[in-house]
């Protein structure tokens, strides 16, 4: 088991009322796992990625993440815990404009306080793995949208994360793109044992996961 | 790590130029101000510290008052220094000065004479005393003869173009010749004896061994030994009032005791000043030297600070406004594991590297500017380049700075939460900017305060100038030192006043202006106590004197050359005339005299009364004054009528030429030798207008990035009123609105604090203006002004995006 949720509640007081963000999800996910969140604006999906990878903090419930309670947890540790065993990948990419490809990559590293040297090879590895050795001087704006995506990936990746959560990872793409990543996603997910959860609105991605959630006000249905 | 901080805070210090820009301007701005000023202050502190045993040398002050005028002395008499040291163990040694003021030098059996402004007789423990080494010459000896002077190096380079001159000749004032007996280095510039140049053996001065303990002419210092304590030394001191003073005193009062010399309410209450505290404190009537006020230190010290404290609220500000292009990357960096810890002290880096830059800028700033500023103050300030402390000090400011504006930003930035920046939600992360808003409001009061400071200066010192003085000072040319004319002095006289352009012209030693002045006692006639002494002003004139500085008359009348019995004929000013107690018409015929313990005084009789006119500065009150007639005189006063004065300097310069050939002519214009006597003011009133400019400056620029940062913030806003109808006047006075509340907030804050500390620098001045509501107003327009011109390029440039674009990025 690699995390559990048990009723996770969480709301947001407006005028007086409560209103659900997450009603009484429960979700266990084993290792290896390929997950697709699905449903309709507002349902709660990227409120549930973030409160999977520790981003957001919920209300009600328990969420334990490799048999650690993550709900009784100081904020210290749970940031250690995800930048030890998650990574993230996002809609907009979200790569640091100021840095090029090669720093992008190694700043999660920088984070982990892995030394000089191991960093360089590790680097080079993801550089060559994911093909891009001949981009890694650029700067994020000089690449295509797919490109920047792929070095996101290869971002979340370096720090050899258990999880992966991507946001709509190819929300900004276009569709060979797309599928680019997707097949990227499934191999890794294959090849490598890594467990992905993405949130998505495309039944033609979803269905390179195993499992399908799917929500809708908060609720898993 | 940190390379990696520095090299990503490099990167986006350089994506945002233009705001890198404002931030390194501001602070260095502010920090090339700040170390303008300690380094002024650091030179005004040093003031005669660089002397031998400084810390042990004292002068002696007195605080007199005699006959209904209270002076404040830096000279003591004659006798004093021998009798300190012959009666007091403690005192180590002593040396005196008698100032000559100017003086004219030539070589003997040169052509032309050139003038030294600071001229001085001392004693010949002088080299001694202060631990001054001759660079030629036997210290223990060259200020032993009489007619023997010491120069200094650029004095004697001047004359001779050597210092290698022992036993060369001078001629002072084209009369006496002295032989140079020694060569010293010039004086330090920031020494009280600053300027002096030639240094005349006491020897040839016959006064300074007589008996006089009447007459305090002498600037006196005096040694402690080192066990002694000054504070232990200041009853010894006030003793030589009844052993010395009083008894010389009861030749001239017989009967005089202690007792009936305190009761009539006079005294003379002598202490010590420190050396080093002369400059900054000393509050004397005279001094060998200009001085500075501690006050002026202070008021420095608080611009200084102010403008680090405005650059550094300056840089707070444009920094978290900045933040919102830094949200997403604070964002990325938690999601990758950053906690905030590591973001605080990415941003403190960053701040740390802006704050290094800008003191490269600051340095930079500094030593362009140091020049300028040296030339109006009259220093020779250096950036102390080989100073390790100095490079100490500066780095560890520079820290301290930059860590100090760096943290709020820091903590304020490494609070926003990935979930909300990562969204593109940044503006709702970096709040409602109440901080913000009151930085804003904290550099405007200081910047209005600072505004209204520098418009009452500015008035004070235009009333000053332009006040009724009870004469004319314009057009009036002083015609210094014309004893070369000798005997051809009034042939001189009537050729000047046959001239076209001049009305009048008049002989005499004293003017309004700052130059040498003469306190004596009268009596009036029938008086025979010293209780009743006037302490006046005694001014000899020539008989046209009035006429020629157009003063005026209240009651009798003028001096008349008709009248041989003018010769002992006085005219008093209005000041004097509630000493004697009578009025104007009532104090006509009244007799006085400077003599009354003699058998057959000389008697003045009051012939007139003049209108008071201003003699001293507007600091002070106009004091009792008498005129009368006289022989000599050293200088001359020449109205001129107006039209092209440089022809009437030239047509009198040739005469004088013709008249006293060789001898160098020496002019200037009572007007301009007035404002020397508010010269401290005026250089005040530059600083406060140079700094008030810089700390406005500082401010626009933190408006202007704050404008920017809110325009940025509104930017959905501002595309939903454009798309519902708004026009783009309509929306920047909206945003332009928002910030003056915070310069309406600021003004109120401030008027009522300038109104208060102008006041108290006000009281200096005996004669002062009234602080209108003009100030105030004009005060509140200025920023106002000056804050909506800084906005509204904001606002407007905010106004016009086209709403499609600002609605499609949400």
């Amino acid at each position: 088991m690699l995390l559990q949720l048990n009723n996770i509640f969480k709301w947001v007081q407006q005028g007086g009322q409560r209103i659900f963000l997450l009603k009484d999800v429960n979700l266990e996910v084993e290792e290896g796992e390929f997950i697709s969140i699905m449903g309709p604006s507002g349902s709660g999906k990227s409120t549930l990625l973030n409160v999977i990878g520790m981003l957001d903090t919920f209300n009600e419930g328990e969420y334990e993440f490799l048999s650690e309670s993550v709900h009784t947890l100081k904020e210290k540790y749970r940031s250690n815990l995800y930048k030890e065993y998650i990574g993230f990948v996002f809609q907009s990419y979200h790569l640091l404009d100021e840095l090029t490809v090669e720093e992008n990559l190694e700043m999660p590293l920088l984070y982990k306080k892995v030394k000089g040297s191991e960093r360089k090879a590790l680097v080079a590895d993801m550089l060559d793995r994911f093909n891009i050795v001949g981009k890694k001087d650029l700067f994020p704006t000089q690449l295509s949208g797919g490109q920047q995506q792929l070095v996101g990936v290869a971002r979340a990746l370096i720090g050899k994360p258990k999880l992966i959560l991507a946001d709509e990872p190819t929300g900004n793409l276009n569709s060979q793109q797309s599928e680019e990543i997707m097949q990227l996603f499934q191999k890794l997910n294959k090849e490598d044992g890594v467990t992905i959860i993405q949130v998505t609105h495309s039944e033609k991605n979803a269905e390179y996961g195993s499992r399908i959630i799917n929500l809708l006000d908060g609720r898993k249905i | 790590m940190f390379k990696n901080h520095i090299k990503i805070a490099w990167r986006s210090l350089k994506k945002q130029a233009f705001f890198t820009f404002l931030n390194t301007f501001g602070l260095a701005i502010g920090m090339a101000g700040a170390l303008i000023i300690s380094l002024y202050i650091y030179d005004e502190l040093s003031y005669d510290k660089m002397f031998a045993d400084a810390d042990r040398i004292h002068r002696i002050d007195a605080d007199i008052k005699f006959g209904g005028a209270e002076i404040k002395a830096a000279e003591s008499a004659p006798p004093m220094a021998g009798a300190l040291k012959r009666d007091y163990s403690q005192v180590e040694s002593t040396v005196r000065f008698r100032t000559l003021g100017s003086m004219y030098v030539k070589k003997v059996g040169g052509e032309t004479s050139s003038k030294e402004n600071k001229v001085t007789y001392a004693d010949s423990t002088f080299f001694e005393f202060f631990g001054i080494d001759l660079l030629v010459g036997n210290s223990k000896t060259a200020l032993t003869g009489t007619n023997s002077l010491v120069l200094t190096k650029t004095a004697a380079e001047k004359y001779f173009g050597s210092t290698d001159v022992l036993g060369q000749d001078l001629l002072l004032n084209n009369s006496d010749t002295y032989t140079v007996t020694g060569v010293i280095e010039d004086m330090p510039k920031n020494s009280y004896f600053n300027e002096y140049s030639v240094f005349l053996a006491m020897a040839g001065n016959v006064a300074s061994r007589e008996e006089l303990w009447g007459s305090n002419n002498y600037f006196t210092f005096i040694k402690l030994i080192p066990e002694a304590r000054v504070e232990d030394f200041q009853a010894p001191l006030q003793g030589m009032l009844e052993r010395y003073m009083l008894p010389w005193a009861q030749k001239y009062f017989p009967g005089m005791t202690a007792e009936s010399f305190a009761a009539s309410g006079n005294y003379i209450r002598y202490h010590t000043m420190a050396l080093t505290d002369i400059h900054l404190h000393s509050d004397r009537n005279s001094e060998m030297n200009a001085t500075s006020s501690i006050q002026n230190i202070y008021i420095l010290s608080f611009i200084g600070l102010f403008l680090i404290i405005l650059a550094s609220v300056n840089f707070m500000n444009l920094s978290t406004a900045h933040s919102l292009k830094r949200a997403k990357e604070v964002g990325v960096r938690k999601t990758l594991g950053s906690n905030k810890l590591n973001l605080i002290f990415q941003f403190l880096t960053e701040s740390g590297l802006i704050a290094f830059i800008s003191l490269i800028a600051a340095l930079l700033i500094t030593m362009i500017t140091l020049p300028f500023f040296n030339g109006f103050t009259g220093k020779v300030i250096t950036i102390p380049f080989t100073q390790p402390l100095f490079w100490l000090i500066l780095l560890a400011a520079t820290i301290v700075l930059g860590l100090f504006s760096g943290c709020y930003p820091a903590f304020f930035m490494s609070r926003f939460t990935p979930v909300k920046t990562l969204k593109g939600g940044a503006s709702e992360s970096v709040g409602n900017g109440r901080v913000r808003n009151a930085l804003v409001i904290f550099q405007f009061s200081i910047s209005v305060f600072l505004i209204v400071s520098t418009l009452v200066v500015f008035q004070q010192l235009n009333y000053i100038q332009s006040k009724d003085l009870g004469f004319t000072k314009d057009q009036v040319l002083l015609i210094n030192e014309i004893s070369p004319l000798g005997s051809k002095t009034n042939a001189f006289k009537e050729e000047i006043l046959k001239m076209g352009n001049v009305e009048n012209v008049t002989l005499s030693d004293f003017y309004p202006t700052p130059s040498w002045r003469s306190d004596s006692s009268f009596f009036q006639e029938g008086a025979s106590s010293q209780e009743s002494a006037i302490q006046m002003q005694t001014w000899g004139v020539d008989t046209d004197y009035l006429k020629t500085l157009q003063m005026n008359i209240v009651a009798g009348r003028d001096f008349n050359k008709q009248y041989a019995t003018d010769s002992t004929a006085v005219i008093i000013n209005e000041a004097t005339l509630p000493i004697l107690n009578v009025t104007a018409e009532e104090a006509l015929g009244m007799r006085i005299s400077e003599e009354i313990e003699l058998e057959n005084p000389t008697y003045y009789t009051v012939i007139g009364v003049v209108k008071d006119f201003h003699f001293k500065s507007l600091r002070e009150n106009i004091g009792a004054l008498g005129l009368h007639v006289n022989k000599t005189a050293e200088n001359m006063a020449v109205r001129l009528s107006g039209g092209d004065y440089s022809n009437s300097i030239a047509e009198i310069e040739n005469k004088w030429n013709e008249m006293a050939p060789g001898q160098p002519f020496d002019y200037q214009f009572m007007d301009e030798a007035f404002n020397t006597t508010y010269e401290a003011e005026l250089k005040l009133s530059q600083i406060f207008f140079i700094f008030t400019i810089l700390s406005i400056f500082i401010a626009c620029l933190g408006l202007f990035g704050l404008a920017a940062f809110n325009a940025e913030k509104r930017t959905k806003e501002i595309g939903v009123r454009k798309v519902l109808g708004a026009t783009v006047s309509q929306i920047s006075y909206r945003l332009t609105v928002d910030f003056l509340k915070l310069v309406g907030i600021a003004i109120l804050v401030s008027l009522p604090l300038g109104w208060f500390a102008m006041n108290k620098w006000l009281e200096d001045f005996s004669y002062r203006i009234d602080m209108g509501v003009g100030v105030f107003v004009l005060a509140a327009v200025l920023s106002i002004v000056v804050a909506i011109v800084t906005v509204s390029y904001q606002s407007i440039k905010a106004a016009i995006v086209n709403p499609v674009k600002s609605l499609r990025s949400e």
